[in-house]
C-alpha cells in the first residue's frame, strides 16, 4: 500500500505535470507494480512478453516503472527479437538511473554483438551507444571496434553513428581507440547509408571538437559526390561539401522531397558567378512547386524566397490562396512588396486592394499597410497607392480606415507638399478612430498642416476634452500639433489651448516623456518663439521604406544558410542555437583541395609575404572560430601602445588586427615636402577587411594633431570606414595607425586605375595631397576559391575576348610550395597544375568585390626566368591592375 | 538531426514519445502544446517552427495528431517537416488506419519503426520498403469500418494531398483475414484547384496542384509503366507549348526518386519499382486555362439577402444577417465568396494515366488495378 503510494507522487515528478494531468495515474490500479512483476517473470514465453509490453505502455504515459529493472532485464536474454527489443527500449529509459543494475545487461549485450544474426549485432551496439552510463562505455569498445568492420552494411552504419554517441559520452576514448580513423575509412564504403552515417558522424564530432578531425579533400569528395549519386532520400542535404559541383546538383531540383530542393537550391546560391545566372531560371518552378505543399514547407519555402529575392529578384509569380494560414498569407505579402517595382505596381495594387477587403483582420491591416510602403519605395506609383487608400477609406470599415491614416501619415513624411488634397477627406472619418496610433496619426497630419486645414483649431479642440484619458502616443502627439498650431496660427483660441495643453502634460501627468517634452516647448515658446519655430516647424528628413530590409552582411549570412532553421527565423544561427553547426561555404576554408594530387602537404605554413599582405590568420582555423570572429566592426587600435613605443601585437587584443611589424612602410610624403611631416602608408587586407596603414613621423619642431583624412574618387570607392584616430604626434615622435576602409563609397567613372589620392590635414599645417597606388590583390576575397568543376565550367562559359596575357620575362618562380603558399596567403587560390612539354602551367582563381572571378594560368619553367600569365574574367578592363597585382605579389 | 519524437493527441497526451539525445529538458511535450494551445485560444497561428528556451519545436498536423520533433541545432526545417510527413505515411503503411486508437493498440510496432527511422537523431530510412525486413512486430488492425465519419472541415484539411476518400484503410504488412493478400495497386490523381474570379466573373488566376499517388499491394515488386498524355509538356517556354491547342502544359513537376525517366522525354511514360506504402508518383503544378468546373457569379441585392448564382441552373440564396448595423458598401462587408467541393472521377487539367502496365509473373498474374481520378476545391473563390 505505501510503496504504491510513494510510487505514484514519484510519477507525477517524473513528468512533471500539474494537477490536470493526474488523470493518468487515477486508473492505476493498486498493486499494478506487484502485477506486473510477477508477469515478468512467468514462465511462459508469451506472458513475459505481454508484461514487457504493459512495461512499456506505462513508461510511455510517464508512470515511473524502474522499480522493475532486474525484471525486465531477466527478460533480456531471448531469441525472441520482437521482445528483446522491448527489453533494450526499457533499458535506454531506466539505466541511467539505475547505473549498478544497468552492468547486469552487459554481458548480454558484448554477447548479442557477436551474434549470427546482424539485426541482433546492430541492435546490441545501437542500444549500448544510448546507454548513457559510464561503466557499459568501457564495454562498448570491443564490440564497436568489431561491428565497425562487420560484413553487414547494416551493422557498419549502426556502428557508425555509434561512434557519435560515444564521442558525446568520453570523447578521450573515442581518440584513443582509434575510432576516428575507423570513421575516416567508412567513407570509402561502398554503401551509401554507411558512407552518409559516416559523414554524419565525423561532422557531428567536428562540431564539438576544436581540432580539426574532419576535412574535405578533393578524395573524399569525389566519394561523397559517387555516394549521392546512390542515396536516394534524405542524404543529399548531407553532401553539401558538393556546393560547386553544380551539375551534379542541378537534377536534384526535380526531386519530389522539398527538403531536397531547398538544398539544392542552396547549393546553387553559393556559387555566385556568372554561371549561376542561368540557373536562377531554373530554381524558379521548383521553388514555387513548394508553395503548393503543406503550409508548414510553403512557410519555409516562403521565409527562403524572401531571402533570395533580397539578392536576386527574380519574378516568382504566386498569389495567396484565400485558405492559406495567417502566416502563410503574411510572408507572401511582405515578398510581394519586395518584389513590386513600376513595372507590376498596377497589378500588385489591384491584388493588394481586393486582400484589404478580406475578412482576416490582420492581413487586411497588413494588406492597407503593403500599400503604403510601396508608395513610400516607388515614387511613381505613389498617386496610384492614394488613391487606393482613398477608395480603401471609403468603404468606411473602421479598421481598414485607421489603418489607411497611419500610412497616408508616413507618405506624407515622405513626400512632404504633395497630396494634401485628400485632408478633407480624412477628416471625415476623425470621429470613429478609436487606435491610438491611428489617432496619433490623424493628430500628427493636423498639427503638421495646420495652416492649410481651416478648423484645425476645431478638429484638435474636439481630441483636448478627453486629454488625460489618452494613451502616452497620443498625448505626446497633442502636445506637438497643438504647438505647431500655435506657432502657425499664433491667434487667441490656439492660445487658449496651448495653455490648457501645457498645463495638463506638466502638471497633471506622472508620464516623465509627456511633462519633459511640455516643459521644452513651454520654455522655448516663453523665451524665444522665432527659436521655437526653427525647432519645431523643421524640415523633417525625408523617410525611406527600409522595414524588414535586412543588413547586407546578415543577409550574406543567412543566404549562406539557406534552408536552415536559420533562413526561417532570419536570424544568425549563433542567436538560437547554442551548439553553432556552421554550414556556411566550408569547402572554401579547407586546404587545398589537390593537396594529394599535387604531392605536398596541406600545409599550415605561415606564408612568407611581404608587408603588403600580411598573414591571414583564417586559412587553418576549424570553421566554428572562424565564423564567429566574424569581421569585427571598424576596430581602433591601441594607440596607446604606439605612443609608448611598444609592439602593438603585445598589447592589441589577438581578435583585433595588429600593425604588421614587417617591412617599413613606402613613403608617400617626404619630410621634405611636407614641412617636417613624413607620411608612408599603404593598403593593406588584414582578416578579411582592407585598412589603410599610415605612419606618421614628426620631425617638424612642433607637436601636430588634428588629423583628417580624405579620400579622392576612385575606381573602387575606396573611402575610410571611420574618421581618423590619432593622438597628437610630438615632435620627434611617430604615430602609426589602422584605418579601416570601406568600398564602394566614392567611386570614380572613366577606366580602371590604380591611382589612389589622398588628403591628409591637421591643426597645424596645410592640407597635404599625395598619390598612393592601390594593389588590387589586396582586394582579394577570402571565399574566391573555387573548385575544379566550376572554374573549368566559367573558363569555358567566358568568350575568347575575355582572355588576356602578358609575359613577365624577367620573373621567376623558384620554390613552388612558397610560392603556392604565397598566393594562397592573398587570396589566390591554387586549383590544378600540369605538365606542358616542359614547361609547369599552374591554375588558380581569385575574386575581387562585387564577386567577379579571375580565372589565372601562369606558365613558366619553375627556376629559370620567364612567365606567362593568362587571366580570363567576365571584367577584362581589370586586367592591367591584376597584372601589376600579380608582379608585385611574385616579386616580393 | 532531430533530439525527440513525439505525437500528441487533440488533447496533448503524449502517444508516443521517443527521446533520442537526451539533450532537451523534461516536459518538452507539455511546453509545446500549451504554446500551440494558447494559439488557438486567441484566434492567432503562431508561424511554425516554434522556439522556447533554446528548443526548436518542429510539427505537422496529421489527422488531428500532432507529430512533433524538437531540435536545438541549425537544421534543415523542411527536412525536418518533410520527416515528420514521412514517418506518418510509414506508419499508416504500418497500421492501415492512422488515428489516436491505432497508434495507441499498436505503440509496441510503432517504436520498433521508430527506431529504425532514426538512430541518434539522423534519419535512417523512411522507406516502407526497407523497413520490413527490420520490422517484425504484427500490427493489431483496427476496424476502418468502424472510424467515425469524417466531417465535411477535415476531408479540405490544407495542403494535405491525399484525402480519406482514396486512402485505402489497409496495412501494407498485415495480412487479410483469409490468410492471403489480394495483390492490387491503386493510382488516384488527385487535383486541387485554385481559382479566383472577379466580381464580374472572369477568371482572374487560375492553377492545379496534382499529384498522382500509389499505393501498392502487389508481391515481389513487379516493375510499372505508368504512361501519361502523349501531348503532355512541361515548362512554359517549351516549343510544343506554342502549338498546344489541346495539349497538356504542366509549368514544373517533380518525381519519387523510385521513378525512371529514361523514356519520359519520348513517350511520357514512367518506369518504376513502386515501393509498399503509399507514395506520390509524381507532383504537378499547372497555371495554363482550363475549364473550371464551376463558375461563380454573384449578385448582391442591396435588401439585405445575397444571392448567389452557380451554374445557369442552380442558385442559391444566402441570406446575410448582421449583428450591427452596415456602414457603407454593403459589398466590400460580405467579403469573397468561397467555395469547396470533391468532384470523384473528373480531374480538370485533362491529364491522364493512359495505361498502367504491370511486369507479369505469369500468365494467370492479373492483378486489380484502380485508377481514379479526383477534384478537390483548394481555394476556389469569387470576389465580389
Amino acid at each position: 500500500m505505501k510503496a504504491s503510494r510513494l510510487t505514484e507522487s514519484s510519477e507525477a515528478k517524473q513528468a512533471g505535470m500539474s494537477g490536470h494531468d493526474s488523470k493518468y495515474f487515477s486508473t492505476t490500479k493498486k498493486g499494478e507494480i506487484p502485477e506486473l512483476k510477477e508477469e515478468l517473470n512467468s514462465q511462459y514465453k508469451d506472458k513475459r512478453k505481454d508484461a514487457v509490453k504493459k512495461v512499456i505502455a506505462a513508461m510511455t504515459v510517464g508512470k515511473d516503472v524502474s522499480s522493475l529493472f532486474t525484471d525486465v532485464v531477466n527478460c533480456m536474454q531471448t531469441e525472441n527479437l520482437e521482445l528483446k527489443k522491448l527489453v533494450y527500449l526499457y533499458l535506454i529509459n531506466y539505466a541511467k538511473s539505475q547505473p549498478d543494475l544497468a552492468i547486469l545487461a552487459v554481458n548480454t549485450f558484448v554477447k548479442d554483438s557477436q551474434d549470427p544474426n546482424p539485426l541482433i549485432r546492430a541492435l546490441a551496439v545501437r542500444t549500448m551507444g544510448c546507454i548513457r552510463v559510464d561503466k557499459i562505455t568501457e564495454y562498448l569498445c570491443d564490440p564497436l571496434q568489431r561491428c565497425l568492420k562487420d560484413d553487414d552494411p547494416y551493422v557498419r552504419k549502426t556502428a557508425a553513428i555509434c561512434v557519435a554517441k560515444l564521442y558525446d559520452i568520453n570523447a578521450e576514448l573515442v581518440e584513443d581507440r582509434g575510432f576516428l580513423e575507423s570513421l575516416k575509412d567508412l567513407i570509402s564504403d561502398n554503401n551509401p547509408m554507411v558512407v552518409a552515417n559516416a559523414v554524419a558522424a565525423l561532422a557531428e564530432i567536428q562540431d564539438n571538437s576544436s581540432r580539426p578531425i574532419f576535412e574535405i579533400t578533393s578524395h573524399t569528395l569525389s566519394k561523397l559526390l559517387t555516394a549521392l549519386n546512390e542515396c536516394t532520400e534524405y542524404r543529399a542535404a548531407d553532401a553539401r561539401e558538393a556546393e560547386n559541383i553544380v551539375e551534379r546538383v542541378t537534377p536534384r531540383l526535380q526531386h519530389a522531397n522539398c527538403a531536397v530542393v531547398l538544398s539544392a537550391v542552396k547549393m546553387e546560391l553559393i556559387t555566385s558567378t556568372d554561371v549561376v545566372r542561368n540557373l536562377c531560371k531554373k530554381m524558379a518552378p521548383p521553388l514555387v512547386t513548394l508553395l503548393s505543399a503543406e503550409p508548414e514547407i510553403q512557410y519555409v519555402a516562403l521565409r527562403n524566397i524572401n531571402l533570395i529575392v533580397q539578392r536576386r529578384p527574380t519574378i516568382l509569380a504566386h498569389e495567396i490562396k484565400y485558405n492559406d494560414p495567417i502566416y502563410v498569407k503574411m510572408e507572401k505579402l511582405e515578398i510581394m512588396i519586395k518584389l513590386a517595382s513600376d513595372r507590376n505596381i498596377d497589378q500588385v495594387l489591384l491584388e493588394f486592394k481586393e486582400y484589404a477587403t478580406e475578412v482576416d483582420v490582420d492581413f487586411v491591416r497588413k494588406a492597407v499597410r503593403a500599400i503604403g510602403r510601396c508608395a513610400i519605395k516607388l515614387e511613381r506609383a505613389a498617386e496610384r497607392c492614394i488613391s487606393v487608400l482613398l477608395e480603401l477609406i471609403k468603404i468606411k470599415v473602421n479598421y481598414v480606415v485607421q489603418e489607411a491614416i497611419i500610412v497616408i501619415k508616413d507618405i506624407f513624411r515622405r513626400y512632404p507638399n504633395t497630396y494634401e488634397s485628400i485632408i478633407a477627406t480624412l477628416c471625415e472619418s476623425l470621429d470613429t478612430l478609436d487606435e491610438p496610433e491611428a489617432k496619433a496619426s490623424m493628430i500628427w497630419i493636423i498639427g503638421e498642416y495646420a495652416e492649410r486645414i481651416d478648423n484645425a483649431d476645431e478638429l484638435l479642440e474636439s481630441f483636448l476634452e478627453s486629454f488625460p484619458e489618452e494613451p502616452a502616443q497620443v498625448q505626446l502627439q497633442l502636445l506637438t500639433a497643438t504647438v505647431k498650431l500655435f506657432l502657425k496660427k499664433p491667434t487667441e483660441g490656439p492660445q487658449q489651448m496651448i495653455q490648457v495643453v501645457l498645463n495638463n502634460a506638466t502638471v497633471e501627468t506622472d508620464n516623465p516623456d509627456l511633462r519633459d517634452r511640455a516643459y521644452i516647448y513651454w520654455r522655448l515658446l516663453s523665451t524665444d518663439p522665432e527659436a521655437a519655430k526653427d525647432v519645431v516647424l523643421a524640415e523633417k528628413p525625408v523617410i525611406s521604406d527600409d522595414s524588414n530590409q535586412l543588413d547586407p552582411s546578415l543577409l550574406d549570412e543567412l543566404l549562406a544558410n539557406i534552408a536552415t532553421l536559420s533562413s526561417v527565423y532570419h536570424k544568425p544561427p549563433e542567436v538560437f542555437v547554442t551548439r553553432v553547426k556552421t554550414t556556411a561555404q566550408r569547402t572554401e576554408e579547407d586546404d587545398y583541395p589537390d593537396g594529394s594530387e599535387t604531392g605536398y602537404p596541406e600545409s599550415s605554413a605561415q606564408p612568407v609575404d611581404s608587408a603588403a599582405s600580411p598573414p591571414t590568420s583564417s586559412s587553418n582555423v576549424p570553421h566554428t572560430g572562424a565564423r564567429q570572429a566574424a569581421p569585427p566592426a571598424a576596430p581602433v587600435p591601441d594607440l596607446m601602445g604606439d605612443l609608448i613605443g611598444l609592439d602593438n601585437s603585445a598589447i592589441v587584443p589577438v581578435d583585433q588586427p595588429s600593425t604588421p611589424a614587417g617591412p617599413p612602410l613606402p613613403v608617400l610624403l617626404p619630410a621634405s615636402t611636407g614641412q617636417g611631416l613624413q607620411i608612408s602608408a599603404q593598403l593593406i587586407r588584414q582578416d578579411g577587411q582592407v585598412f589603410y596603414s599610415i605612419l606618421f613621423e614628426n620631425n617638424s619642431p612642433v607637436p601636430l594633431d588634428g588629423f583628417m583624412i580624405q579620400f579622392n574618387k576612385n575606381t573602387f570607392g575606396l573611402a575610410a570606414a571611420g574618421p581618423l584616430q590619432v593622438p597628437p604626434v610630438q615632435p620627434g615622435t611617430s604615430a602609426a595607425t589602422l584605418l579601416p576602409m570601406v568600398l564602394f563609397q566614392n567611386l570614380s567613372a572613366g577606366p580602371p586605375s590604380s591611382l589612389l589620392q589622398v588628403a591628409v590635414k591637421n591643426n597645424q599645417q596645410p592640407v597635404w595631397y599625395f598619390n598612393d597606388k592601390v594593389s588590387l590583390h589586396v582586394l582579394f576575397a577570402e571565399d574566391g576559391r573555387m573548385e575544379r568543376g566550376s572554374f573549368l565550367e566559367t573558363w569555358r562559359s567566358l568568350p575568347d575576348s575575355n582572355e588576356i596575357s602578358k609575359d613577365f620575362p624577367g620573373m621567376v618562380i623558384n620554390g613552388v610550395e612558397a610560392t603556392l603558399d604565397k598566393l594562397a596567403a592573398s587570396n589566390m587560390f591554387f586549383i590544378a597544375k600540369r605538365k606542358h612539354a616542359n614547361q609547369d602551367v599552374f591554375y588558380f582563381s581569385t575574386k575581387i568585390p562585387r564577386g567577379i572571378p579571375f580565372l589565372i594560368e601562369l606558365t613558366t619553367v619553375v627556376g629559370t626566368p620567364g612567365i606567362k600569365c593568362a587571366i580570363k574574367t567576365p571584367n577584362p578592363d581589370m586586367a592591367p591592375l591584376f597584372f601589376e597585382a600579380i608582379e608585385t605579389l611574385l616579386k616580393s | 538531426m532531430i533530439s525527440q519524437f513525439f505525437v500528441l493527441s487533440q488533447r496533448g497526451d503524449n502517444i508516443v514519445f521517443r527521446d533520442y539525445r537526451s539533450e532537451v529538458p523534461k516536459g518538452s511535450a507539455e511546453v509545446f502544446f500549451r504554446k500551440v494551445k494558447f494559439w488557438k485560444e486567441d484566434g492567432q497561428e503562431e508561424a511554425p517552427p516554434v522556439f522556447v528556451d533554446g528548443v526548436n519545436y518542429f510539427h505537422v498536423k496529421v489527422v488531428g495528431l500532432l507529430f512533433v520533433a524538437t531540435t536545438r541545432v541549425n537544421v534543415s526545417p523542411s527536412l525536418v517537416l518533410e520527416l515528420l510527413q514521412r514517418i506518418a505515411r510509414v506508419i499508416k503503411d504500418y497500421l492501415g488506419v492512422l488515428n489516436e486508437e491505432s497508434l495507441r493498440k499498436n505503440f509496441v510496432l510503432v517504436y520498433e519503426l521508430l527506431d529504425e527511422v532514426i538512430d541518434f537523431g539522423y534519419v535512417q530510412t523512411t522507406s516502407t520498403e526497407v523497413l520490413k525486413s527490420y520490422v517484425f512486430n504484427e500490427p493489431i488492425v483496427v476496424d476502418a469500418a468502424r472510424l467515425q465519419p469524417l466531417n465535411p472541415a477535415s476531408i479540405f484539411m490544407q495542403g494535405t494531398k491525399r484525402m480519406p476518400g482514396t486512402a485505402v484503410t489497409k496495412s501494407v504488412v498485415a495480412n487479410e483475414p483469409g490468410g492471403r493478400r489480394r495483390e492490387e495497386i491503386f493510382v488516384d490523381i488527385i487535383e486541387k484547384i485554385s481559382v479566383t474570379f472577379s466580381s464580374s466573373g472572369y477568371i482572374l488566376t487560375s492553377e492545379i496542384d496534382g499529384t498522382i499517388q500509389m499505393k501498392s499491394y502487389l508481391s515481389g515488386n513487379p516493375e510499372i509503366r505508368l504512361a501519361l498524355n502523349e501531348d503532355l509538356s512541361i515548362g512554359r517556354g517549351d516549343y510544343r507549348s506554342s502549338f498546344g491547342s489541346g495539349a497538356v502544359i504542366l509549368d514544373d513537376c517533380n518525381f519519387h526518386e523510385s521513378v525512371r525517366l529514361d523514356n519520359f522525354d519520348m513517350d511520357r511514360t514512367l518506369n518504376l519499382v513502386p515501393p509498399d506504402g503509399e507514395f506520390p508518383v509524381m507532383n504537378y503544378r499547372m497555371t495554363q486555362e482550363f475549364k473550371p468546373p464551376f463558375r461563380i457569379n454573384t449578385l448582391i441585392e442591396e435588401a439585405g439577402s445575397l444571392k448567389i448564382v452557380g451554374g445557369s441552373e442552380h442558385t442559391l440564396r444566402a441570406k446575410l444577417t448582421f449583428s450591427q448595423e452596415v456602414h457603407g458598401n454593403l459589398t466590400k462587408e460580405s467579403g469573397p465568396v468561397s467555395m469547396t467541393f470533391t468532384i470523384p472521377m473528373y480531374n480538370v487539367s485533362r491529364l491522364q494515366v493512359k495505361y498502367l502496365q504491370i511486369a507479369k509473373k505469369s500468365s494467370a498474374y492479373n492483378p486489380y488495378r484502380w485508377v481514379r481520378y479526383v477534384t478537390q476545391a483548394n481555394s476556389y473563390v469569387a470576389r465580389l
